[in-house]
């Protein structure tokens, strides 16, 4: 299967997985810091919202990494687009567009109602891929199996419903 | 803890081989999500799997020694167990099947030029927004920790 970006083949899984590892290593070697994604998207509410969630301690003291953290991961598409032969915008949806086949404002709505669960669902799990199923299983965390198995659990349940179901 | 220009450099940086590697992995892709989803597709039960056994033994190994590249003790917190792990991680997995996106590649998707990928992220700044503004009754409710502990920083 190709890549909807680049049209081509991906890298190995192995050469992935072990990148993903020297990266979680090297944040805890260099940083100090426990690799984690969906707690940056706090570090951005709490720029506009004031409330005493956003503005508690352990949030406001990790704007300095977090958000410069985020930042790479967006700049990091930027330059696998452009080293893929040159960036430009899409709407290009994989097997959603072969199956669906809804226009670009019914996949604003259905990305914004995925998003809702998103947000809303790592921040009440404490962590996402990365914090739980990356960082908190190699680190032998009860919290972070039961989540990961939580989250995969009901992802393999939404898109059998969706693709095996429904469509 | 201050961070540094230096340091902040290192973090773009990092984050952006981080985004690279997602990009180009399937990681980032919708039909590869989809796939993992629906058991057809192992490259990413090989990526998850190959991070989470390498970092593994790496982390023993990091704690064991016991201090950063400057000499400072290596300090993280554990993530606290409580009911929001399962109620959060389904809310959250049923997202990710939906957008084919977990947090990270979603700015990866954007970075990308993949335009839908913006929605997703105002949805889930949404939702993260809510569970903050809610955290008060949630706590209640669900029995979550109190603000001090926070469900967990990830």
């Amino acid at each position: 299967m190709h890549l909807i970006l680049t049209d081509a083949a991906p890298i190995h899984w192995a050469f992935g997985g072990a990148a993903i590892s020297a990266i979680t290593l090297a944040l805890l070697y260099i940083g100090n810091r426990r690799l984690g994604v969906s707690t940056g998207f706090e570090n951005i509410c709490s720029l506009v919202v004031h409330t005493s969630y956003f503005t508690r301690e352990s949030l406001v003291s990790s704007h300095s990494w977090r958000l410069p953290l985020l930042t790479g991961l967006l700049l990091g598409g930027v330059l696998s687009a452009l080293l893929a032969g040159g960036w430009e915008t899409t709407w290009a949806l994989g097997m959603f567009d072969a199956e669906f086949g809804w226009g670009n404002g019914g996949k604003l709505a259905w990305m914004f109602g995925g998003g809702l669960l998103i947000g809303f669902g790592t921040r009440l799990a404490g962590g996402c891929t990365s914090g739980h199923g990356i960082f908190g299983m190699s680190n032998l965390e009860l919290p972070s199996v039961i989540s990961t198995v939580s989250f995969m659990a009901a992802g393999v349940v939404t898109t059998n419903l969706i693709y095996r179901v429904i469509l | 803890m201050k961070t540094s220009p230096i340091m902040m450099l290192f973090y773009v940086g990092l984050g952006t081989v981080f985004g690279l590697v997602l990009s180009r992995s399937g990681a980032a892709d919708y039909n590869y999500i989809q796939g993992m989803f629906l058991l057809e597709e192992f490259q990413l039960y090989g990526i998850i799997g190959t991070a989470v056994a390498v970092t593994a033994p790496g982390l023993y190994l990091l704690k064991r020694y016991g201090k950063t590249v400057t000499g400072a003790p290596i300090q993280f917190e554990r993530k606290p167990g409580h009911r929001g792990n399962v109620f959060g991680g389904l809310l959250f997995g049923a997202g990710w099947s939906i957008t084919g996106m977990c947090p990270g590649p979603i700015l990866v998707n954007i970075g990308e030029g993949k335009l839908y990928a913006i929605a997703a992220l105002a949805g889930t700044l949404v939702g993260a927004g809510a569970f903050g503004v809610l955290y008060p009754k949630l706590q209640g409710i669900l029995r979550l920790p109190p603000l001090q502990v926070g469900t967990g920083e990830g």
